[in-house]
C-alpha cells in the first residue's frame, strides 16, 4: 500500500524531476541490461567452450568390426546409489561396498550363473567331518595387488579378522558363528583347513564371502578405522582414486592372475538421485543403473531410447512380507491371520501398484529356488472366507455398528510402515481399505527405518510391512526359528513353532540338497499355514544399461553383479568408446 | 566499544554452550541409535551380540548421557570431533571436505543473488510504483514462491538433456585434470551454473525485494530532500545518500546469509550430486550418527554466532547510536 504523503509527493514533481528520475533509474537500467548481457554471452561461450572439448572426445582410432566376440579394453562408468562405507572386505556395511570388494578382492569360491560353488582363490576343496572341516587348496599363481603371493596364512588372518568383534565384519559373522579357531590351520603355503564347531549345509557357499585380505598390510595399524579407503586385494582391479562423495576409479591389473576381465577401466560415480542417474543414462554419462519402476515402465516402450537403452528386469531373493506379532492377543491365532492375509487384494496389488513387474508368494522362499514348494498356492483374496474364519476365532460384529469385535473390543490392529518409499504407503493404504470392509480397522503408523526397526526388535509392535533378502541356498533359521526371536535373531514375529524348529535344525546340517529339499517343502507348508508372516510379493529389480555395454548376463537371484562372470564379462566394442579420451 | 564487543562475545559463548547440550539431548532421544542403524543396511542379518557390545563401547553407548555429552565435550575442545560412526573417518575431515564443496557453491550463489538483487532492489527504489516495478515485484514474487527442485528439474531438462548445453550433475567433468587452464575453469563454471540459477533465483527475489524495501524508507526522509534541493545528481542521491543509510537492514540481512554458506540445501546437492554439507547432515541424523550431527551443529552454531557478532560490531560501526546506548547501561 502506498502512503498518501508520498503519492501527493510524487504528484507534485515536477517535469524535470521526472526527467531526472527517468535517467537515473535508466543508468542502473542499462547496467542491469550489460549484466544481462555479459552473462548471456559467458554462458553462451560456456556452452561454445564445452562443444569443443567434447569434440575432442574419440571416435576410436583402429576400428574393430564388431563380431560378437569380446573386445579387450574401454572405459565402464557405472552408478553407486551412495558412497561406500569401507572398501575393507571383512568390515563391509552396505551392498555396494559388496559390489566394490567382488572387483577389488578374490573370494575363496565363487558363484556361478546358477550360484553353484566354482573355484575363486581356492582352486579345490573338499569336506569332511560331516560337513565340520573344509580344506582348501589355493591357487599358487594368486597374487595381491602389491604383487606378493596369496598365502594360507592370509585366509586365516582374513577368518580371525571375521570373527573379531572389533572387526565389525556384521555382514559376515553370522555365517562364521561355529568356527572352530583351535582346529583351524595352516597346512602348507597353499593349504588350509577350515573347521566348524557344527556342521552347516550352506557353509560352502558362504566362504563366497570370505574375500581374502593380505596380512602383512592390514594387520599394521587399526583395522577398522585404517582401511576404509585404499585396498590390497587379489582381484582382477585396483583402487586407483576414491573421490568421496563423487567417484571410485577402477584400474584392471595387467599382472591379473586368473582370465583377466575385458574391461580396462571402470568407474563408479556416485549419483544419489534415481532422476539424475536416469538422464544420465539417456545422455550417456553413465552406462548401467537401478531405475524406479515407473521411470521404467513408462519409457521400455520408447522406440528411441530403446536404440541405445536396453532396459532389463530379474527378480532377486528379496522379498515382501507383513509381520504379525503372534504375541499379540489378537494376532496370536492362526486363522486370524490367515483371514486377515485374505483380505490382502493380491492380484490388484501386482497389477496396480507394480504394473505386473511383480510376482505372489505363499511362503518364506523364492519362487525361482528349490526350497519353493510349488505346491503350496498363495494366499487367495477372499474377503467373505475372511470374515468366516474370523467368526470361527469369535470376531463378530455384535453390535452392529459395522466392525468386528469380540468380548465387547473392537478389531484394530497397527500396520507400522517405513518411509520413504510410495509403494509400501500405497500398499499399506490398499490393505487399510479391504479391511475395513469388513470391519477390522487398520492403523497405519509410518516410522524412519531405524526406528522401525528398534521398536519391531523391541517387540513393540503389532504388525509390521517388511522387506527381506534370503541368501543364495536359503536357512530360514533367522527369521522362523524359535531361538532367534529378537533381540537375539529375526524372528520378528515371536514364532514358535517345535515342528518348524525341528525340520531348520534338520535341513542346516543336511548336506545333501535334494533331502535338503524336501525339509524346506515341509518347512514352506507349515509356515504358508502358520501365516506368522504373510509373504505378499516380491518385486522385480529394474535396470537400464547403454546398449554399447556387451555380454550383460542375469543370474538367478543375484541379477547382474556378485556372481561370476557377472560384470567381469562385460565388455565395449571398440568402436563405441565414448568415455575414453586420448593420452596427450 | 571493547566491552561492547566482550559482551557480545560472552553471551556467544553461553548461546554455544546451550546449542550444543540442545542438540545432544535431542539427537540422543530420537529412537533408534547407530546400531539400529547398522542392522538395517546389514540387511537385517545376524549381528552377533559381540559385535553390538563392540559397536556400543566404541561409541561410548553404553555410558549414562551425561558422560556421553562430557566425552564429547572433551574432544570438542581441542577440535576433535572423533570419527564418524559409518565410515569410521575423522569427524573434522569429513566436514571440512563437504563445506569446502557447499562453500563453493553457496559462495557464488550469494554473490549472483546480492550482485544482481541489490542493483536491482536500487533500480526499483528509483522506479517505486511504475508499471514496470510492479510488473517486476510480481515477478519475483513468483520466482521466490517456485520450489527449487522443480526449477532444478526443468534446468537439467532443457540446458542438460534437450540442448545438452550444460552437464547434468558432480563438480568437474571425468577429463577434469587432462584440461589446462582456462579449460578446466571453464568446466568448473560450467557445472556451477545449474546448480547456482537453482540456488540464487529465490534469494536474488529476497535481496531485490528487501534492499528496495529498505532504499524506499531512506528516499522519503527529509535528508534526501535536502540532498536533491542542494543540487545532488541522481545517482549520487541513492548511491551516496539513501543507499548507505539503507546499510543497516542490509547489515543485518548478509549476516543472516552468512550461515546458509556453510549449510549446504539437501534437493540441490541431490539433484545435481554435489556432494556437500546438506546432504552430510540428512543422511547423518538418519544413520543417527551422532559425532557427524553434532559437530555439523558446532559449525554451524559458530558460524551464526559469528555473523551476528559480525552484524553487532558492524552495528556500532555503521551508527554510532547503537555502541552508545550499550555503553550507558
Amino acid at each position: 500500500m502506498k502512503d498518501p504523503v508520498s503519492s501527493r509527493a510524487g504528484s507534485i514533481l515536477d517535469a524535470d524531476e521526472r526527467r531526472a528520475a527517468h535517467r537515473r533509474t535508466s543508468i542502473i537500467a542499462r547496467v542491469i541490461r550489460r549484466f544481462a548481457v555479459l552473462l548471456a554471452i559467458l554462458l553462451l561461450s560456456f556452452a561454445c567452450g564445452r562443444d569443443e572439448r567434447r569434440a575432442e572426445k574419440p571416435t576410436s582410432p583402429q576400428a574393430v568390426v564388431d563380431d560378437g566376440r569380446p573386445q579387450d579394453g574401454g572405459t565402464l562408468i557405472r552408478r553407486l546409489e551412495s558412497d561406500i562405507v569401507t572398501l575393507n572386505a571383512v568390515s563391509m556395511v552396505s551392498i555396494y561396498d559388496r559390489h566394490l570388494a567382488t572387483l577389488l578382492y578374490t573370494p575363496l569360491v565363487y558363484l556361478d550363473q546358477d550360484l553353484q560353488t566354482i573355484p575363486g582363490l581356492a582352486k579345490s576343496w573338499n569336506v569332511s567331518e560331516g560337513g565340520k572341516l573344509f580344506r582348501f587348496e589355493l591357487n599358487e599363481k594368486a597374487t595381491f595387488s602389491d604383487g606378493s603371493p596369496v598365502r594360507a596364512s592370509d585366509v586365516l588372518f582374513t577368518l580371525r579378522k571375521i570373527i573379531d568383534p572389533a572387526a565389525e565384519a556384521v555382514q559376515i559373522v553370522g555365517a562364521f558363528e561355529h568356527l572352530d579357531m583351535a582346529r583351524t590351520r595352516v597346512l602348507d603355503e597353499h593349504t588350509i583347513e577350515i573347521a566348524f564347531r557344527e556342521p552347516r549345509a550352506t557353509q560352502l557357499m558362504r566362504f563366497n564371502d570370505v574375500l581374502v585380505l593380505p596380512e602383512h598390510v592390514y594387520s599394521k595399524g587399526n583395522f577398522r578405522a585404517d582401511y576404509n579407503h585404499t585396498a590390497v586385494g587379489s582381484g582382477p582391479y585396483r583402487l586407483v582414486k576414491h573421490d568421496p562423495g563423487k567417484e571410485i576409479i577402477l584400474e584392471r591389473r595387467e599382472d591379473y592372475w586368473a582370465a583377466k576381465p575385458p574391461i580396462q577401466k571402470v568407474i563408479l560415480k556416485i549419483i544419489v538421485d534415481h532422476g539424475t542417474a536416469w538422464n544420465a543414462l539417456k545422455r550417456g554419462d553413465i552406462d548401467e543403473s537401478r531405475i524406479a519402476s515407473d521411470v521404467w515402465m513408462r519409457e521400455r516402450s520408447n522406440a528411441t531410447l530403446a536404440k541405445t537403452i536396453d532396459f532389463r528386469r530379474f527378480y532377486t531373493f528379496s522379498f515382501n512380507f507383513i509381520s504379525w506379532n503372534t504375541q499379540n492377543e489378537h494376532l496370536n491365532d492362526a486363522r486370524v491371520r490367515r483371514a486377515l492375509a485374505m483380505c490382502i487384494p493380491i492380484e490388484a496389488v501386482i497389477q496396480d501398484l507394480f504394473h505386473g513387474t511383480a510376482r505372489a508368494m505363499s511362503g518364506p522362499f523364492t519362487p525361482d529356488d528349490y526350497a519353493y514348494n510349488p505346491n503350496v498356492p498363495p494366499v487367495r483374496y477372499d474377503p467373505e472366507g475372511a470374515k468366516a474364519l474370523l467368526a470361527s476365532a469369535g470376531w463378530r460384529d455384535s453390535n452392529g455398528d459395522g466392525s468386528l469385535d469380540r468380548n465387547g473390543r473392537p478389531f484394530k490392529v497397527d500396520l507400522l510402515i517405513m518411509s520413504g518409499s510410495a509403494s509400501t504407503a500405497q500398499f499399506a493404504q490398499m490393505v487399510q481399505a479391504e479391511l475395513k470392509k469388513i470391519g477390522v480397522e487398520i492403523e497405519l503408523t509410518t516410522l524412519d527405518p531405524s526406528v522401525a526397526l528398534q521398536r519391531i526388535m523391541s517387540g513393540n509392535y503389532e504388525s509390521a510391512y517388511l522387506a527381506f533378502e534370503l541368501d543364495a541356498d536359503p536357512d530360514p533359521f533367522s527369521i522362523l526359528h524359535s531361538s532367534q526371536v529378537p533381540p537375539r535373531g529375526q524372528n520378528f514375529s515371536f514364532y514358535r513353532n517345535p515342528e518348524v524348529d525341528r525340520l531348520i535344525d534338520a535341513a542346516r546340517t543336511e548336506l545333501d540338497r535334494s533331502k535338503r529339499k524336501e525339509l524346506y517343502w515341509k518347512i514352506h507348508e507349515i509356515v504358508a499355514a502358520d501365516q506368522p508372516y504373510t509373504f505378499t510379493v516380491q518385486v522385480s529389480s529394474k535396470w537400464a544399461l547403454n546398449r554399447r555395454v556387451r555380454g550383460v548376463e542375469v543370474s538367478r537371484g543375484y541379477g547382474l553383479f556378485r556372481w561370476l562372470p557377472g560384470e567381469l564379462g562385460w565388455w565395449l566394442p571398440s568402436s563405441q568408446r565414448t568415455h575414453d579420451r586420448p593420452a596427450k | 566499544m571493547t566491552t561492547y564487543i566482550v559482551r557480545r562475545l560472552l553471551y556467544a559463548v553461553l548461546t554455544f554452550f546451550g546449542i550444543t547440550v540442545a542438540t545432544f539431548v535431542l539427537i540422543h532421544s530420537v529412537p533408534g541409535d547407530p546400531i539400529t542403524f547398522f542392522m538395517g543396511r546389514a540387511g537385517l542379518n545376524t549381528l552377533t551380540p559381540a559385535t553390538v557390545d563392540a559397536l556400543r563401547k566404541e561409541f561410548h553407548l553404553d555410558e549414562p548421557l551425561p558422560v556421553q555429552y562430557l566425552h564429547w565435550l572433551r574432544g570438542a575442545v581441542t577440535f576433535d570431533f572423533g570419527h564418524s560412526v559409518i565410515d569410521r573417518r575423522p569427524v573434522r575431515a569429513v566436514i571440512f571436505e563437504k563445506i569446502a564443496a557447499t562453500f563453493q557453491l553457496n559462495f557464488v550463489a550469494f554473490l549472483v543473488a546480492a550482485g544482481l538483487g541489490v542493483p536491482i532492489g536500487l533500480w526499483s527504489a528509483a522506479r517505486s510504483g511504475r508499471r514496470a516495478e510492479r510488473a517486476s515485484a510480481l515477478g519475483f514474487f513468483l520466482l521466490y514462491s517456485l520450489p527449487s527442485f522443480w526449477v532444478a528439474l526443468l534446468l537439467i531438462r532443457f540446458f542438460s538433456v534437450r540442448f545438452d548445453l550444460l552437464p547434468l550433475f558432480g563438480m568437474v567433468s571425468d577429463y577434469h585434470s587432462q584440461l589446462s587452464g582456462w579449460d578446466r575453469f571453464a568446466d568448473r563454471i560450467e557445472h556451477l551454473i545449474l546448480p547456482v540459477i537453482t540456488l540464487s533465483y529465490a534469494q536474488l527475489a529476497i535481496f531485490a525485494r528487501f534492499s528496495k524495501s529498505a532504499v524506499t524508507e531512506v528516499i522519503r526522509q527529509d535528508f534526501i530532500v535536502a540532498a536533491r534541493a542542494k543540487g545532488a545528481g541522481p545517482v549520487a542521491v541513492i548511491w551516496h545518500h539513501a543507499f548507505r543509510n539503507a546499510l543497516i537492514p542490509m547489515i543485518t540481512l548478509f549476516g543472516l546469509t552468512i550461515p546458509y554458506l556453510m549449510s549446504g540445501s539437501v534437493i540441490v546437492e541431490q539433484i545435481f550430486q554435489w556432494d556437500g554439507v546438506g546432504l552430510l547432515y540428512y543422511n547423518a541424523i538418519l544413520a543417527r550418527d551422532y559425532p557427524i550431527v553434532m559437530a555439523l551443529t558446532v559449525v554451524t552454531a559458530v558460524v551464526t554466532l559469528l555473523a551476528s557478532v559480525l552484524a553487532d560490531i558492524l552495528y556500532g560501526f555503521a551508527d554510532p547510536r547503537v555502541r552508545v546506548g550499550e555503553g550507558n547501561e
